[in-house]
């Protein structure tokens, strides 16, 4: 209950001035193509130099929290996740906006995100210990195999045809392969300067989501205003409330699915969205709704997404050693000031752990207000035309790509990305399973080969990835998913048989 | 007649395309050196070259049952715009300078798409307003908020 | 409104325009670009981030320096980048990370080597040092000889990378003791290799002094050897290599500096090399190396010179038999 004796600080004028400007910054940078929370948080670093460190990690601690949001905003409204972690929020975000239902969708994802991120920085502070030790049971065996069950889920996702699907999640895994193998340093298919640095997920999320998007529109051609102009429906605040309350499944899978997973070094966040919301899916009765406007899907995705956001905080507060890129850079921001994470934080400056984490529960709470604020006046822009959005996507999607690390070779990758996905879209491959290859085949492959290094310098191979509790509850939970996926296509094909005939 | 198979021979050649891309990928795969960081390649090419093969072998047999192909209609409005996009990002953007060739790609793509009059004064003064008021935002945006300096060579 | 807007813009255009008049004399008149070949957060980054905070002062250059990260398989991309694809006009520097760029030439399989770059100046120098759990039965780097030499290829130790400080540290290591280490490079930098140490997923590690004394302060760690010529100032309860009997010399000291790529012009090149190590120097800079537990260790552009033709020569020995 330490935490509430520093609730005062975080209420001062300028604490709560800076927990405004990094809200609302945040959000605008999280809403920004390109600007994935880890590069936000490393752009206003600079700015805490000449703040005192409390009021540092308030600045960055809010502007974490925000731009993690934030990225929902872009998802929903162009079809471009701002980061990996709101990948699952296009999949029914974007088609509810589409339908004219983008302030329920933003609402929703708003209140989503507030609940998770708020259930997520609560486990910060009461169960703090015994997660650590959680964070660092996670070995190179066992996540290698968790690698392998963010790979089992890839054929279900977003797709008609299971086959499909895991072919674009090797078309993915394969994408992620290309540059400098990051162990050997041995170059692996670069027949072009621009891949040398391997292909940016963020250029590649870009790419893959807006390009074919903006592909469709042109392939419209000229159409008249009547036929577009779109309303868009009004949604109030209560209702969204009461619709969330309508879903605690949702809610409740992307809380906890968020914060195991945003909790494990190296793989949490970019995976977190994706995992709840297939796991939603599955567990839901109108899983045939998904992907058309579910309103479960955006739950599930933006409630685990921000649930990540505390946890992936426990190893570099505890144990010094930052889980997550964005968790590095938040390091740097305390050591700049002299403050080493871990028993140091809290015993010597128990003020500036507090406040910091304060400053992440009270920004939610901001975040969440301001979103549900602006929620209707955004949700217009589905009423854009589609011409000028057309122009607009592309325009942002070429800057965004750019700004990643100030690089021609991401745009070109960027476009020749997605090109390359409007056309195989358009024959039943999907963007969200290629990502989802390309995010998970370099841990697969670091972990497998790490693991083997260990295994083969210690007991062996079989012991090693395929003995221990740990070990074998991964790999039973990878199994049940693959007999579900073979199930219900089993199923599906019966009942679409079954449709064919009668017609 | 055509109409009727126009996404099944589409389809042939979709498939047919990623299973090139398989095998060369797999082939690749097998040849290179050094050996052991192919070793994760290998793994993957293999089974993208098995699936791209069923995928492949599914659309010969016009059993495909998602995907519905690009129609002709749909392939002819979006080429001009493919152009301009694959012109904008390819060589203007770097050769003169992103302000000037994004100005330029974005007025010529809205004007290209938009439904209204392409012989009125008062839609003209729209785009170029539309295309004033982007350039000015991505300037704020990526150049003053956030420094990003992009490539300014032969115009700004 | 719209008005003050497009006012706004031309008063920007206009200050662009100007900005992109050229010539050496006004050299910096516009920000400056420092590329980082690691990711934001790691050590080298944090570092860069520090020494370059005070570049926009008017006795420094007079135009902020940007960090911009191009990370990936142990800094090649990053060094590919600056040494072919950059442009050489003092707009661009990097960091550079010796031994590791040094190593990975002459290893072969990248576009740079110590000619394709200008040295401008060291900021930093940080040792490799040997560190164990904290519930670890190694107590004294001799625990950790003994059961490698009894153990051959068995004594699991992580480390950033292939060819980068710490593996040269094994390397040097396996070759003094005669003894067989099973080196695991780790992806995602020192921070993972550390938390494969404190997690027991490996017997030992070798990391940067600077993160290694953060994690023993958070006590999850015991340092049992640095591998440097003599103690450092953060540890001076840690005894070196040389000490403890391994004749390890310091060719695995990461030396953080400045470069530019080559061709970048030589007025250019002398005004840096005349200003920054100045700015290197700034009591602000200082505080916060320190503060962060970074060792500092100022060398000019010349002393630098003579550093890396030094390493080039040790490394070239080292790797030969590999």
């Amino acid at each position: 209950m330490e935490f509430l004796l520093y609730f005062g600080d975080v209420f001062t004028p300028v604490n709560f001035a800076l927990l405004l400007v990094g809200t609302i910054g945040g959000l605008i940078l999280g809403a920004t193509p390109g600007l994935s929370p880890t590069m936000a948080v490393a752009l206003l670093i600079p700015f805490t130099f000449q703040l005192e460190p409390t009021q540092g990690l308030i600045l960055l601690g809010a502007a974490y929290t925000s731009t993690v949001a934030g990225g929902a905003v872009s998802a929903i409204l162009l079809k471009i996740p701002g980061a990996p972690a709101n990948i699952a929020t296009t999949l029914d975000g974007h088609t509810m906006a589409q339908n004219g239902q983008g302030t329920r969708a933003l609402q929703l994802s708003f209140l989503s995100s507030a609940v998770g991120g708020i259930f997520g920085v609560m486990l910060l502070i009461f169960l703090t210990p015994v997660l650590a030790k959680w964070a660092l049971a996670f070995g190179p065996s066992h996540l290698f195999w968790l690698a392998i069950l963010g790979v089992t889920v890839i054929g279900t996702l977003d797709s008609k045809s299971v086959v499909k699907g895991l072919l674009s999640g090797c078309i993915g895994l394969w994408l992620a392969t290309i540059g400098f193998d990051d162990i050997m340093g041995a170059q692996r298919f670069i027949f072009h300067d621009a891949l040398g640095g391997g292909i940016n997920i963020i250029a590649a999320l870009i790419g893959l989501f807006a390009i074919p998007q903006v592909i469709s529109m042109f392939a419209k051609g000229r159409q008249g205003d009547d036929a577009e102009v779109l309303q868009v429906q009004k949604h109030s605040v209560f209702a969204a409330i009461r619709e969330l309350l309508r879903f605690p499944r949702a809610m409740g899978i992307g809380m906890t699915t968020g914060s195991i997973i945003g909790l494990i070094p190296g793989v949490g966040g970019q995976i977190a969205g994706l995992v709840a919301y297939d796991q939603t899916k599955k567990f839901s009765p109108e899983r045939e709704e998904f992907g058309k406007g579910h309103p479960e899907g955006v739950i599930a995705a933006e409630a685990a997404n921000n649930a990540m956001v505390g946890p992936s905080l426990v190893p570099l507060l505890t144990l010094s050693i930052p889980g997550s890129p964005t968790a590095a850079v938040l390091l740097g921001g305390l050591l700049i000031h002299g403050i080493f994470p871990g028993s140091d934080l809290f015993d010597n400056h128990p003020d500036v752990a507090w406040t910091f984490i304060n400053s992440m529960l009270i920004g939610q709470v901001l975040m969440c207000l301001f979103g549900l604020y602006v929620a209707g006046l955004a949700a217009r822009v589905a009423q854009v035309p589609q011409s000028l959005m057309a122009a607009i996507v592309l325009g942002l999607a070429v800057f965004g790509s750019y700004s990643v690390q100030s690089s021609m070779g991401d745009v070109y990758v960027m476009a020749a990305l997605g090109i390359m996905m409007y056309f195989l879209e358009r024959f039943g491959f999907s963007a969200a399973p290629l990502v989802l290859g390309l995010i998970l085949g370099p841990i697969a492959e670091a972990n497998f080969i790490q693991g083997s290094m260990i295994a083969n310098a210690t007991d062996g191979m079989v012991p090693y990835f395929l003995t221990g509790t740990l070990n074998l509850f991964l790999i039973a939970v990878v199994l049940a998913s693959v007999a579900y996926s073979v199930w219900m296509e089993v199923r599906n094909r019966r009942y679409v048989s079954k449709e064919e005939i009668m017609v | 007649m055509s109409d009727l198979n126009l996404p099944r021979v589409q389809h042939v050649v979709a498939s047919g395309c990623v299973l090139a891309v398989g095998a060369w990928v797999t082939y690749l795969s097998y040849t290179q050196q050094p050996a052991e960081a192919f070793l994760f390649p290998r793994l993957i090419a293999t089974v993208f070259v098995v699936l791209a093969a069923w995928t492949f072998a599914k659309a010969i047999m016009g059993w495909t049952k998602v995907g519905a192909g690009v129609s002709p209609i749909a392939f002819m409005s979006m080429v001009p715009g493919v152009v301009v996009m694959l012109v904008y990002v390819f060589w203007a953007a770097k050769t003169l300078g992103f302000y000037t060739a994004t100005a330029a790609s974005f007025f010529i793509l809205f004007s290209l798409y938009d439904p209204a009059p392409h012989n009125a004064l008062k839609s003209w003064m729209k785009r170029v307003f539309a295309t004033v008021c982007f350039t000015l935002v991505m300037y704020g945006l990526f150049a003053l908020l956030l420094k990003v300096f992009t490539p300014r060579e032969a115009l700004f | 409104m719209k008005k003050l807007l497009a006012g706004a813009a031309l008063a920007l255009m206009a200050a662009a325009g100007m900005a992109h008049a050229d010539g050496h004399e006004s050299y910096p008149d516009r920000p400056i670009m420092m590329m980082v070949s690691y990711g934001a957060g790691g050590a080298t980054d944090f570092q860069a981030r520090i020494v370059t905070m005070t570049a926009g002062n008017e006795d420094a250059l007079g135009m902020p320096v940007a960090i911009l990260n191009k990370p990936g398989a142990g800094g090649r991309v990053g060094w590919n980048w600056l040494a072919t694809q950059a442009e050489a006009d003092g707009y661009t520097l990097g960091a550079y990370n010796v031994p590791h760029f040094i190593a990975q030439s002459i290893k072969g399989g990248v576009s740079y080597d110590i000619d394709s770059f200008e040295p401008i100046a060291n900021w930093g120098a940080d040792p490799a040092v040997l560190v164990v759990g904290a519930d670890s039965e190694f107590n004294s780097l001799q625990d950790v000889v003994d059961f490698a030499k009894a153990n051959p290829g068995k004594l699991t130790t992580s480390g950033a990378g292939l060819f980068v400080g710490h593996h040269i540290a094994a390397l040097q290591m396996e070759k003094a003791g005669d003894m067989k280490l099973a080196y695991i490079p780790t992806k995602g930098g020192g921070a993972a290799a550390m938390k494969a140490v404190i997690a027991g997923d490996v017997m030992a590690g070798i990391n940067n002094l600077s993160d290694a004394f953060r994690a023993r302060e958070a006590g999850n760690v015991k340092i049992l050897a640095v591998a440097d010529l003599e103690r450092n100032e953060f540890l001076p309860d840690v005894p070196t290599m040389m000490e403890g009997g391994l004749d390890v010399d310091n060719a695995s000291v990461n030396f953080r500096g400045v470069m530019v790529p080559k061709g970048t012009p030589q007025a250019v090149i002398d005004k840096l090399a005349q200003t920054v190590p100045t700015m290197f120097e700034n009591g602000r800079v200082q505080g916060k190396m320190k503060a962060g537990g970074s060792p500092m260790n100022i060398m000019t552009r010349e002393e630098v010179q003579a550093m890396w033709l030094k390493r080039q020569e040790t490394l070239t020995e080292l790797l030969a038999g590999l």
